[in-house]
């Protein structure tokens, strides 16, 4: 009786209407339009180009082609690469380490730890970035007078540096992110049944056969998932390198990120010009790797996990 | 043991770097600018608080006007995009209908297409369309969140399909069903309202650019506080980052527990 009246039927169009469109309608008017118009913009002359070039001679892909040899903007994905990697990498070990250690304190013990690690990421990027520059950076700063003068090493000018930009930037990175992933994996840990812990006991399990066998496998796919977030984020990262570069690329450009250098190709300061239709390509190119390298990381996944299963 | 006592020292130190930067932050917000510059001197010689009183002098911003401005932003959005999620994530879990891949495909891709790459297409589709400079355009162009569809599907996934069944019989249509189970999930929607929230809140590319000159939030504003051009005391940005930490670290400390709950939830799921 049950299965006729509620297994089979289609939902009320009504209902339907109701529950998709608000959300349909919104994705379309702020999503679909403006990445159609990017898209089509992409494919117009910029204004560069109808005053450097003859253009008869250019083609619809020529703003992608200023972009693949644009050497600053090849240098902004080389940082981007490296900031997104570094920072996806160490966030999810520190988080997976911090996490495991919470374990070993009592209930309430966690609660208080596991709120100060969020406390970076309530903070807005721009207040990390003054914080850096003020707290940890500079000659008295904290990062020269605790780690490099005791170590020996001669005070480093972090943000004046080409070496050291980028590390600063994934170090904030990190210090905002990690908080955030040890809160969803110290959930997902806590998910995992406790009869597991009891047999690995029972067996006499090492700490590191637990974790390689329980744990890890408990909250793999919640490494996955904070991965990937963590790596559209990167990809996207504006607001800390604008706040602690002045929205330049610092010496050399060594801490030029990609959206930073979108920005500053749309929107250049003095007497640059205008050039939304290469920044799009340069938007495009980049989204579009990012929407790929996440689709196959999920199809992969998903295929390994059915395997494993 | 030693491993233990290794593993309790570097959770002590990451506590540390944690935590530490924000009380000197906090302190630092009494502090001139010499002595905020020697960062190895930790408590000021006074605890005036100059640098609040200059923040709400409205001599450098209208601070009250750029926090009701964040507040209203944020939390307006994370309202909607709530809803807005939930009700779709519920037809996602529980619907029966055709297509449901292509939405949560379209989901997906709000998700994994970089929301900065869109800002610039998106600031010249709202001037396009007049939206720019009103708050209302940034409000409601964040509201349909990917992620937040994600996190309702699994959440009502959960939801035994025997109460949904129940509910048809009962001759409940499927938007009906869904008021009727939104108490059922109350946490996982306070849970996925301050992350909203948070996120909007951090939000600055897209508020740079559509939202006019006199129009900040604090994102803009404590950039403009830190812009050395304007010569202003580094107390009052610090001021103001300490200010614009006060709300979230209420909504998250008032609601930990639940948002832990959640979480737990939802990762079981």
């Amino acid at each position: 009786m049950l299965e006729n009246q509620a297994g089979t039927s289609r939902e009320k169009p009504l209902s339907l209407v109701l529950l998709l469109c608000p959300f349909l309608i919104f994705w379309a008017f702020f999503w679909f339009i403006p990445l159609t118009g990017s898209l089509v913009q992409s494919l117009e002359r910029s204004p560069q180009l109808s005053e450097d070039l003859d253009s008869s001679k250019a083609s619809k892909s020529v703003n992608y082609e200023i972009a693949i040899g644009d050497s600053k903007f090849i240098k902004s994905i080389e940082n981007t690469s490296l900031f997104v990697g570094f920072t996806v990498v160490i966030s999810l070990f520190l988080g997976f380490f911090l996490a495991s250690v919470l374990f070993t304190f009592s209930k309430i013990l966690r609660g208080v730890f596991l709120f100060i690690l969020l406390i970076p990421s309530l903070a807005l990027p721009g207040t990390l970035a003054t914080l850096f520059y003020l707290f940890f950076h500079g000659k008295s700063g904290v990062l020269n007078q605790f780690l490099m003068v005791p170590l020996g090493f001669e005070p480093v000018n972090w943000m004046m540096d080409p070496t050291w930009i980028l590390p600063c930037l994934i170090f904030q990175a990190v210090w905002r992110w990690t908080g955030l992933v040890t809160l969803l994996l110290y959930c997902g840990m806590r998910a995992i049944p406790s009869w597991q812990f009891e047999v690995a006991l029972i067996e006499g399990a090492s700490s590191w056969s637990k974790i390689r066998t329980i744990v890890y496998p408990g909250v793999k796919h919640l490494l996955f998932f904070a991965g990937i977030f963590l790596f559209v984020d990167g990809v996207a990262a504006f607001t800390g390198a604008y706040n602690l570069l002045g929205g330049s690329g610092g010496v050399l450009d060594a801490g030029l990120l990609f959206v930073t250098y979108a920005y500053q190709v749309a929107f250049p300061g003095g007497a640059g010009r205008y050039d939304l239709s290469l920044a799009s390509a340069m938007c495009v190119i980049v989204a579009t790797f990012t929407v790929l390298v996440c689709w196959f990381g999920i199809y992969f996944y998903k295929q390994q996990h059915s395997q494993t299963c | 043991m030693l491993r233990v006592l290794f593993s309790r020292i570097g959770l002590g130190l990451l506590l540390l770097v944690c935590a530490y930067p924000f009380l000197w932050m906090f302190l630092s917000s009494f502090k001139t600018n010499r002595e905020i510059y020697t960062p190895e001197n930790f408590l000021p010689t006074s605890f005036d608080p100059f640098a609040y009183r200059l923040l709400f002098s409205g001599d450098f911003i209208d601070f009250y006007e750029v926090l009701a401005r964040s507040i209203l932003l944020s939390g307006g959005q994370a309202i909607l995009a709530c809803l807005i999620s939930s009700a779709l994530g519920f037809a996602l879990a529980k619907g029966r209908f055709r297509g449901k891949s292509i939405l949560t495909g379209f989901a997906l891709l709000v998700i994994l297409y970089p929301k900065q790459a869109m800002s610039l297409s998106l600031f010249e589709w709202m001037a396009s369309v007049g939206m720019t400079g009103r708050s209302y355009g940034l409000l409601l162009s964040g509201v349909a969140s990917g992620l937040g569809v994600i996190f309702f599907t699994q959440v009502f996934r959960k939801i035994p399909d025997e109460l949904m069944d129940l509910s048809r019989v009962e001759g409940e249509s499927l938007f009906g069903s869904f008021l009727n189970f939104l108490p059922l999930v109350k946490p996982a929607l306070v849970t996925y309202c301050i992350l909203h929230f948070l996120l909007c809140w951090q939000d600055h590319l897209l508020p740079l650019l559509v939202l006019g000159a006199d129009q900040l939030t604090l994102p803009l504003a404590l950039a403009k506080l830190a812009d050395s051009s304007y010569r202003i005391p580094e107390a009052v940005g610090l001021a103001a980052s300490v200010l614009a930490m006060i709300p979230l670290l209420f909504l998250f400390g008032f609601f930990f527990r639940q948002i832990r709950t959640a979480l737990s939830d939802w990762v079981i799921s």
